[in-house]
């Protein structure tokens, strides 16, 4: 049991794809309870991911069943080890803020519905379908793992609707 | 965003506008680069066909506020822009976010006046504090079609339903489409 502490952009473990979990073993399985600790003691966190405790592999953990705007719909606490997204459909915005950016919030456009597979600490491999809220959740940290993070992602609302327009 | 008075700095508020042109932000940064200035915050947009520039400027003291403008009097002679400088005092500086949700306003319809106005108030009278705000007409010339979006901060206790229903009514007494939505940030 250990609160980590996050790492925060300038960091470059942030911007670094991570490795690939190769074997499951008490250090992996050790690596999933800090995470699991470390989203439980920030507030209102729903998700960390290996990177942001310093850890560069692909390992992430997420539950938004605790969020108003997931409590309807979700899979409770996910440990996922090797995620990967299988398929996804449609799209929305959200105003995101990560613990890795503080003091900083961005519209970022999502899928909203997602085919995804990972493994669990005890070896189990499971697929399942993941929408709305939790979907979004499940791609910021799946982003993590890739080196990436919202700010890499921002869509500003404001030019996306007015077009500039020549006024000459 | 987090932007609280260090000791050690003099800040100022920076507004520049002027006839549109490539280079108007280059040129403007030249300016604050040399004088050893840091852009601590910053919005820059076109207004029809003017550039606006409204930019929160620090320096170490001691620094003046003469000192930028006699800066930007040079570089701006004869190019048609205008700056205006203010100081800031530190309860201007420190910001603090809100606290209550935030809403995203969409307002529109037939171009009349009175759309700004009248929907702003309505909030103001509520509490309601706008952190951001931008109008456009569009549409045709025959037909215009103005439209108005906002963020707000709702005072703590209110809620997203609350602003529909108080803009109810002045959806039909201007005619005008109003649609709010959440959009308190996630913290992921």
């Amino acid at each position: 049991m250990a609160v980590r502490n996050i790492v925060t952009y300038p960091n470059q473990i942030l911007k670094t794809p991570c490795q690939v979990v190769e074997q499951i073993d008490d250090w992996v399985r050790q690596l999933v309870d800090d995470l699991v600790d470390t989203m439980h003691a920030g507030p209102g966190s729903v998700g960390v991911a290996s990177p942001q405790i310093g850890v560069s592999l692909r390992v992430c953990v997420i539950d938004v069943s605790k969020n108003r705007h997931g409590k309807d719909n979700n899979h409770g606490l996910l440990l996922m080890i090797n995620p990967e997204i299988l398929a996804r459909s449609g799209a929305a915005v959200m105003r995101e803020g990560c613990m890795s950016v503080p003091d900083y919030t961005g519209d970022v456009e999502r899928s909203t519905e997602l085919t995804l597979r990972f493994t669990e600490p005890d070896g189990t491999v499971r697929e399942f379908e993941a929408s709305g809220f939790e979907a979004v959740a499940i791609q910021h940290e799946l982003d993590h793992l890739d080196g990436l993070l919202f700010l890499d992602r921002i869509a500003s609302l404001k030019t996306g609707l007015f077009r500039r327009k020549s006024y000459k | 965003m987090n932007l609280c008075r260090k000791p050690n700095l003099a800040h100022f508020a920076v507004t520049i506008i002027g006839k549109d042109r490539t280079g108007i932000v280059a040129d403007t940064a030249e300016v604050l680069y040399r004088l050893g200035c840091n852009v601590e915050d910053s919005s820059c947009t076109m207004l029809g066909g003017e550039f606006a520039m409204i930019l929160i400027v620090s320096h170490e003291k001691p620094f003046s506020k003469k000192q930028l403008e006699a800066e930007f009097a040079t570089k701006n002679a004869n190019t048609g822009l205008s700056a205006f400088i203010r100081n800031l005092k530190d309860d201007e500086v420190c910001y603090r976010g809100p606290e209550g949700e935030l809403c995203l306003i969409s307002v529109y319809g037939s171009d009349k006046s009175g759309i700004v106005y009248r929907v702003t108030r309505e909030l103001a009278d509520r509490g309601v504090s706008i952190a951001d705000l931008n109008t456009k007409l569009i549409g045709t010339p025959a037909d215009p079609v103005y439209v108005l979006v906002l963020e707000a901060a709702l005072p703590t206790g209110m809620a997203v339903e609350d602003v529909t229903n108080l803009l109810e009514k002045l959806k039909k007494e201007l005619s005008v489409e109003i649609s709010v939505r959440l959009i308190t940030p996630v913290s992921l």
